[in-house]
């Protein structure tokens, strides 16, 4: 069994984090916060498969992964939608920590 | 007939034989690929002429089948790879060779009166393949995949679709491992329409989130009313 250690529902801040060669976690999600909506399985994190660790056996990482919803307004500067708008997007667990409330 | 625009004002067009990088990486892999046996130029000819073949028909079936069967519709929602199977879309071995890239999860995600679900990948271009076939050429461009993100109103809108400030729309940027399809509502004037009748309108566009279902519009002919030869 999978151990998440967020629960749906939970609000996550993104780790503002530099790149360090290959990942997939947008630089405009870094530093946000938004609300874990939904689980995904564990999978084996980009920042190894992009070196050719991509099963457990090559020295791949397994982690979970959740799905998180930013409100657009939260994301951009000035964002033009209307509030209620949304940005979903997936993120490995080692790119989450708890929110940073004083942000939002 | 008097001929007055002016030729000089734009310039020819030009025909480009630059190569980009990555189509230089693609071939030197390919390549040695077939050097190495992996696989021969026909497979390789043959594999290109089937993917780019595949077409959206698969992902409007599914959206059919779920607006006529409550019961599909919510085994499509909770588990959208097991339930492809049931329109012979395998997702996990859709080529019958296993090409990595097609090891992905598969999510429907369904519009509701109060939200309105878009896709974009921001990082390359991923695009639910197996259920829509290749992307539209636009759907590709960083123009589409920064723009979306940032002012997606404002693009739905160069595509002629609006909504007011109590429909939520909501941007589903595929960065990882899975690919979505977005499921838009049945719309009216459809009661009692077949399934067949029912996939004509799912066209594409409705299922990138770009556009609605529309009941005289389908993609298999020019929009009614647009004179082509006239």
């Amino acid at each position: 069994m999978t151990q998440y250690k967020y629960a749906i529902g939970d609000r996550v801040t993104v780790r503002d984090g530099t790149t360090l060669f290959h990942t997939r976690t947008q630089a405009f999600t870094r530093g946000k916060t938004g609300v874990v909506v939904e689980y995904r399985p564990e999978w084996i994190i980009p920042e190894d498969e992009a070196w050719g660790r991509d099963t457990p056996e090559r020295g791949g990482r397994l982690e979970p992964f959740y799905v998180v919803r930013f409100r657009q307004k939260d994301l951009w500067p000035n964002y033009t939608g209307f509030d209620i708008d949304t940005l979903e997007t997936e993120v490995s667990e080692h790119w989450l920590e708890p929110a940073k409330e004083e942000q939002a | 007939m008097s001929h007055d625009h002016d030729h000089g004002a734009h310039d020819p067009i030009q025909a480009s034989n630059e190569v980009s990088e990555f189509e230089i990486l693609e071939r030197a892999v390919r390549e040695l690929a077939i050097e190495k046996g992996l696989f021969s130029q026909e497979d390789h000819r043959r594999f290109s002429e089937w993917a780019e073949s595949i077409g959206p028909s698969g992902g409007s079936r599914l959206v059919a089948k779920a607006w006529t069967d409550p019961e599909f519709k919510a085994r499509l929602l909770a588990d959208g790879t097991e339930a492809c199977k049931e329109v012979g879309i395998d997702w996990l071995d859709p080529t019958g060779q296993g090409t990595p890239s097609d090891y992905t999860y598969f999510y429907v995600l369904e519009n509701t009166p109060t939200v309105h679900n878009v896709i974009v990948c921001t990082l390359c271009s991923c695009y639910p393949r197996p259920v829509l076939g290749m992307s539209p050429d636009w759907y590709r461009t960083p123009n589409y995949r920064r723009r979306l993100v940032r002012w997606p109103r404002e693009v739905l809108a160069e595509f002629g679709l609006h909504f007011g400030p109590d429909v939520e729309v909501r941007v589903h940027d595929s960065n990882q491992k899975s690919r979505f399809m977005v499921m838009p509502m049945r719309p009216e004037g459809t009661e009692g329409w077949t399934e067949e009748q029912l996939a004509s309108i799912v066209t594409r566009d409705t299922m990138i989130g770009v556009a609605l279902p529309q009941v005289d519009w389908t993609a298999s002919g020019p929009p009614s009313g647009a004179k082509v030869n006239a």
